[in-house]
């Protein structure tokens, strides 16, 4: 075989792969158009483009820098691919006193404002779809508080909360800083590592990664086009 | 009528002797700077294996953060030493044969500096928190042109030499380093500038991202590997290749399945259904292409009645092709998507998706294929371009069984343990810290491996040295892993 014959045949074999996994998804998923919503299956009209709010990009790139990714998953797959929707308040709740079954897989949609769906590696610790559902749900329990003040908490120690005694999660506390108080005591100050001077205080990497955590919150209705949850039997005669 | 086949012997042994001085130094400097970044990569990666069961572990530095030290331990793997290794053996294979001199070692050299800087300033950026977050391609953005430029002008001499190559015939090693050179600066350039330079939807850019681990893998790695022990076991058992045709079935089976194969990583999310489904099947299939060459390399060493020699080219050699044998196995047994009308079914890719099983399965062709193949090369070639023999056998015994008692520890337990770890992933009625305690005691026998490692690659690493030190043996005879064979008792000689 010549060298001429020999790199056409690499350039075909892999050519083809190459556009038909790589090139024409990239391009065809590029622009992903809004959802029209109709009345009759939807029972509202506009169109399906959620907006995020929060520090999305800032945080989504302290979270890449600091290998989130790697033990934490952004993904609830539908029930095809594993039983990540069976987990309470992984993918929204079962039972929502208000809203009924608010559980739903991972959409296109849900990685707005990122370049890159942190989709991860491993699943060392728990998916974080619906991380801020979770911590509304700890916040409750607790009979009030803030749910920043509970990731500051874990994200300075992970093992400070009883219940996640043993969770393997890294300690970032290289993303706080101990500032000399000054009058009035911070108000994200940490309740714990400060003296009578000193407070522990979020860096603005830590603030920016919170904002992009309590972004994640997954159990608004999606559009009919979206929903592929099978059709309740019963309720649909009732 | 004898003198004819001498006189040629004669040329032909001086034409290799040129080829060896010509690629002397380039061909040294990257064998001994990825062993020092192997050397570096296996610290990280005992430094993070700790973290995984031991997190209090130097947690208030910054720099060693588990999320920072486990990418810098693959990112110095890949580049830093499976880059380098590859390089250096595969510009002394394609030059010897294609018999050619090389005429670029400056140039390949000075190349190869810069690349050493790259990865070093790439490392530094992910453990100092600038990484990019995309498996595998953490380096921060600046770092990739100049590792592109530098491959580029490392290989392009070897691409020449095949071009000017006298006679026009080609050996099945040559396809194998050929393609490998051309598919990885298109696999590296497409997903770079698809991730880098321009925006597109961003689980797309996961799936690329996915796609790009497994062409580097199977379309880089790999294809060095087969190449390599292509050459090297004609060579050291003096027998030819059993089937030329099965050569050709493993290459192009090879080449035509292990594009497709790669995005099964995101099964279940949200891109067309069949990327993900299309990418498992391409990977079980690429059992075939894998089982296809090694079997074929393996009848070549097993194929004479004599008694194969102790060659430590050839231990080495022989172990990564039985690392490809099992990554065959392991290619089917992770990723069978099961039924999909019955999800109680039998599904390894829902277990494995998420699971440490997918880093058994990198380091099982990082390390346990690709790796122990190079060693093998590097016993090989090392006598030959520095005229000496390899110091002692005992280093090169300590070596091989202690990497392929810690590999096997970490690819099996991997490998096992991420079934263990799928399956409390998807017991959804335990509480979620099951999952922790699963993984706990494999990542705690995968830290003792990778100090076995370390330990062995020790012995590496000294041998290397003192051989790029000039002071191995002078003599006739190689170093051999049978000491009965080793004549004269080279120790009493002052290797001077």
């Amino acid at each position: 075989m010549s060298l001429r014959n020999f790199i056409l045949g690499l350039s075909a074999s892999f050519g083809l792969a190459w556009l038909f996994v790589v090139v024409v998804p990239f391009v065809r998923m590029r622009n992903l158009e809004p959802i029209t919503l109709s009345k009759e299956v939807d029972g509202v009209t506009g169109v399906f483009y959620p907006k995020r709010a929060g520090r999305i990009v800032n945080g989504a790139k302290v979270y890449a820098e600091n290998g989130c990714y790697l033990c934490h998953t952004q993904l609830v797959r539908p029930i095809y691919a594993g039983n990540d929707l069976y987990r309470p308040d992984w993918g929204g709740l079962a039972k929502d006193s208000e809203r009924g079954d608010t559980r739903r897989e991972t959409n296109a949609y849900d990685f707005e404002g990122e370049t890159f769906a942190q989709i991860g590696s491993t699943r060392m610790g728990p998916d974080l779809s619906n991380l801020a559902r979770r911590l509304d749900a700890a916040v409750a329990a607790k009979g009030g508080g803030d749910p920043a003040a509970l990731l500051y908490a874990h994200l300075y120690d992970p093992r400070h909360n009883p219940e996640l005694r043993k969770s393997t999660c890294p300690a970032y506390r290289f993303l706080f800083d101990r500032h000399e108080i000054k009058g009035q005591p911070s108000i994200d100050a940490l309740p714990f590592g400060g003296d009578a001077n000193t407070e522990l205080v979020p860096s603005s990497d830590a603030k920016a990664l919170v904002s992009y955590l309590l972004a994640m919150r997954k159990d608004q209705p999606v559009p009919a086009a979206l929903n592929f949850a099978p059709i309740d039997k019963k309720a649909a005669s009732r | 009528m004898s003198s004819a086949p001498s006189a040629t012997a004669t040329s032909d042994a001086t034409l290799r002797a040129g080829i060896d001085r010509s690629l002397r130094h380039p061909v040294m400097f990257f064998l001994t700077s990825g062993a020092a970044w192997l050397a570096v990569s296996i610290v990280l990666a005992i430094i993070s294996s700790i973290k995984l069961h031991y997190p209090e572990f130097m947690d208030d530095c910054g720099y060693f953060s588990y999320g920072r030290v486990f990418p810098a331990h693959l990112n110095t793997l890949i580049y830093g030493w499976g880059f380098q290794a590859a390089f250096g053996v595969l510009i002394w294979l394609m030059a010897r044969m294609s018999r050619q001199e090389c005429r670029a070692a400056g140039t390949i050299l000075t190349a190869g500096h810069v690349w050493n800087l790259a990865v070093l300033l790439g490392t530094v950026g992910i453990l100092r928190g600038s990484g990019t977050g995309m498996p595998w391609m953490e380096f921060p953005t600046f770092v990739w042109p100049g590792l592109l430029l530098c491959y580029v002008a490392i290989v392009v001499w070897s691409f020449i030499q095949f071009r000017v190559r006298d006679g026009g015939r080609s050996y099945v090693s040559q396809w194998y380093l050929l393609a490998a050179m051309i598919w990885f600066p298109w696999i590296f350039v497409t997903a770079n500038v698809l991730l880098n330079c321009t925006s597109g939807h961003p689980v797309m850019a996961a799936a690329i991202n996915a796609w790009f681990k497994s062409a580097l893998m199977f379309l880089f790695f790999i294809p060095v590997a087969l190449g390599t022990a292509y050459y090297l076991a004609p060579k050291l058992t003096g027998r030819p290749i059993p089937s030329a045709s099965f050569a050709r079935l493993g290459f192009w089976t090879l080449a035509v399945v292990a594009p497709w194969a790669g995005m099964q990583k995101l099964a279940g999310a949200p891109l067309p259904v069949f990327l993900p489904y299309l990418g498992a099947a391409a990977t079980v299939l690429l059992a075939v292409p894998l089982a296809v060459a090694s079997v074929n390399i393996l009848r070549t060493i097993f194929s004479g009645e004599e008694k194969l020699p102790k060659s430590p080219a050839l231990h080495f050699t022989l172990a990564g092709l039985m690392g490809v044998l099992l990554l065959a196995v392991a290619a089917i047994a992770l990723n069978l998507p099961g039924r999909l009308q019955d999800p109680s079914g039998p599904a390894a890719l829902k277990l494995t998706q998420f699971s440490i099983s997918g880093y058994g399965f990198e380091i099982l062709a990082l390390y346990g294929c690709f790796s122990f193949i190079m060693f093998g090369a590097v016993y090989f070639i090392v006598p030959r371009i520095t005229c000496r023999e390899w110091i002692s056998s005992r280093f090169i015994n300590m070596h091989f069984f202690f990497s392929a008692y810690g590999i096997v520890a970490i690819a099996f337990g991997a490998l096992f343990g991420g079934f263990m770890q799928g399956s409390a992933q998807e017991a959804w009625l335990q509480p979620w810290e099951t999952v922790t305690d699963v993984v706990r005691p494999y990542a705690a026998m995968s830290t003792f491996a990778w100090c076995v490692i370390l330990f062995s690659n020790v012995f590496f690493f000294v041998h290397l040295a003192l051989m790029w030190l000039h002071l191995g043996l002078r003599g006739p005879n190689p170093t051999m892993l049978d000491s009965s064979t080793n004549l004269p008792a080279p120790a009493t000689q002052p290797s001077h």
